[in-house]
């Protein structure tokens, strides 16, 4: 098989890049193209250098925007950059260089929820599809041409985590499909086209502006704590409520069955229409 | 204790428990996904907060890390 790119370059974390990199390293005799990767955020339970190592694909760490930005700027050769769960925005004169060409995996059916977080923005918005789109990536944020979608169903019960992990799963199955598509430059997009007033979601905002009003509707309230839910992660901070005119931190929460409460203290307990509750831990700031 | 840390991860993660290795993330038996769901579920079980900074690679190389990690949290 024949390709003109001489080099792929993978920089972002996570799941999908690890399964881009290993999917990348084992077409690579098929090609001949260089591989290289470059962690451009840390994260704790990251095994993309572990990946690298086992397989002799040069690793490079670079969280300094300006460090990762004049190091692409200097690449020479016909080269595609895959950007996977990457929040680094490639600057314009890198976009636009003739011998560079970058796709891009966002976690949602662009052109709806571009920017940051979607999978957060979905379940909170309570749509009941997502998806995942690769495309080709311009100087706009998530505006260049669409490559391939995938879509999937969000259940009643998902959480940030678990929707993002699905998006993850195909992700990979959608960068499988359209690789050689992509490096033989013959794949079949098309334009995005942006419905008015679209919205862009920006890293510094949280649904429900991070803050539980516990005179809501219990299910509105669920809704908002899926949405927010990545575990440990840290990517939102915790909500916040107002608890006997007292302001509090939302501990974790639980869909539970009526059987299952325990009174106790720190804890509130609502009813859902489904006839669960919604079990909130909470301490008190 | 230990007997419910064992059911936890035998509900998320089943092959942790005849793991007998020391690097359960990087030889792809469990996830940064499924440590989420185990900290979430361990969180519930024993009433406890396991904050960020125990969330590493380190504390969940094998079951016998995750027992000692939730005896720690216990016993604070």
């Amino acid at each position: 098989m024949k390709t003109d790119f001489q080099r792929i370059v993978v920089i972002g974390y996570g799941k999908v890049t690890g399964e881009v990199l290993k999917y990348t390293y084992d077409r690579g005799a098929d090609y001949g193209y260089g591989l290289e990767f470059i962690e451009h955020e840390l994260h704790a339970l990251s095994v993309t250098k572990l990946i690298c190592e086992e397989r002799g694909i040069p690793f490079a760490s670079m969280p300094d925007k300006r460090e990762l930005a004049a190091y692409l700027g200097e690449i020479e050769e016909k080269t595609l950059i895959i950007s996977a769960s990457n929040n680094f925005l490639f600057p314009a004169s890198l976009v636009e260089r003739e011998n560079i060409t970058i796709i891009n995996f966002h976690n949602a059916l662009l052109p709806d929820y571009p920017g940051r977080n979607a999978p957060s923005w979905v379940i909170y918005q309570g749509e009941e599809r997502t998806g995942i789109t690769w495309h080709y990536v311009t100087a706009g944020v998530d505006e260049g041409n669409i490559i391939i979608q995938k879509s999937c169903e969000i259940g009643p019960d998902t959480r940030a985590y678990e929707l993002t992990e699905e998006l993850m799963n195909l992700a990979s199955e959608g960068f499988y499909e359209c690789f050689d598509a992509v490096l033989t430059e013959c794949a079949m997009t098309r334009p995005q086209s942006f419905p008015p007033g679209r919205r862009m979601y920006r890293s510094t905002e949280i649904p429900g502006d991070g803050f539980m009003d516990l005179e809501e509707k219990p299910e509105n309230l669920y809704r908002l704590l899926r949405s927010v839910d990545y575990g440990k992660s840290g990517i939102f901070p915790p909500l916040q409520t107002e608890i006997g005119g007292a302001r509090a931190e939302v501990l974790r929460y639980r869909k539970i069955s009526p059987e299952k409460k325990k009174e106790e203290a720190g804890m509130v307990y609502l009813p859902l229409d489904d006839g669960n509750l919604l079990k909130i831990k909470y301490r008190t700031l | 204790m230990e007997e419910k840390v064992l059911e936890v991860l035998e509900e998320y993660c089943e092959e942790a428990l005849g793991y007998k290795g020391d690097n359960m993330m990087e030889e792809g038996v469990i996830d940064s996904f499924t440590v989420i769901n185990i900290v979430s579920e361990l969180e519930d079980v024993f009433d406890i907060e396991i904050d960020a900074k125990y969330v590493v690679a380190e504390n969940f190389r094998n079951k016998e890390a995750i027992i000692e990690l939730v005896r720690q949290l216990v016993e604070e």
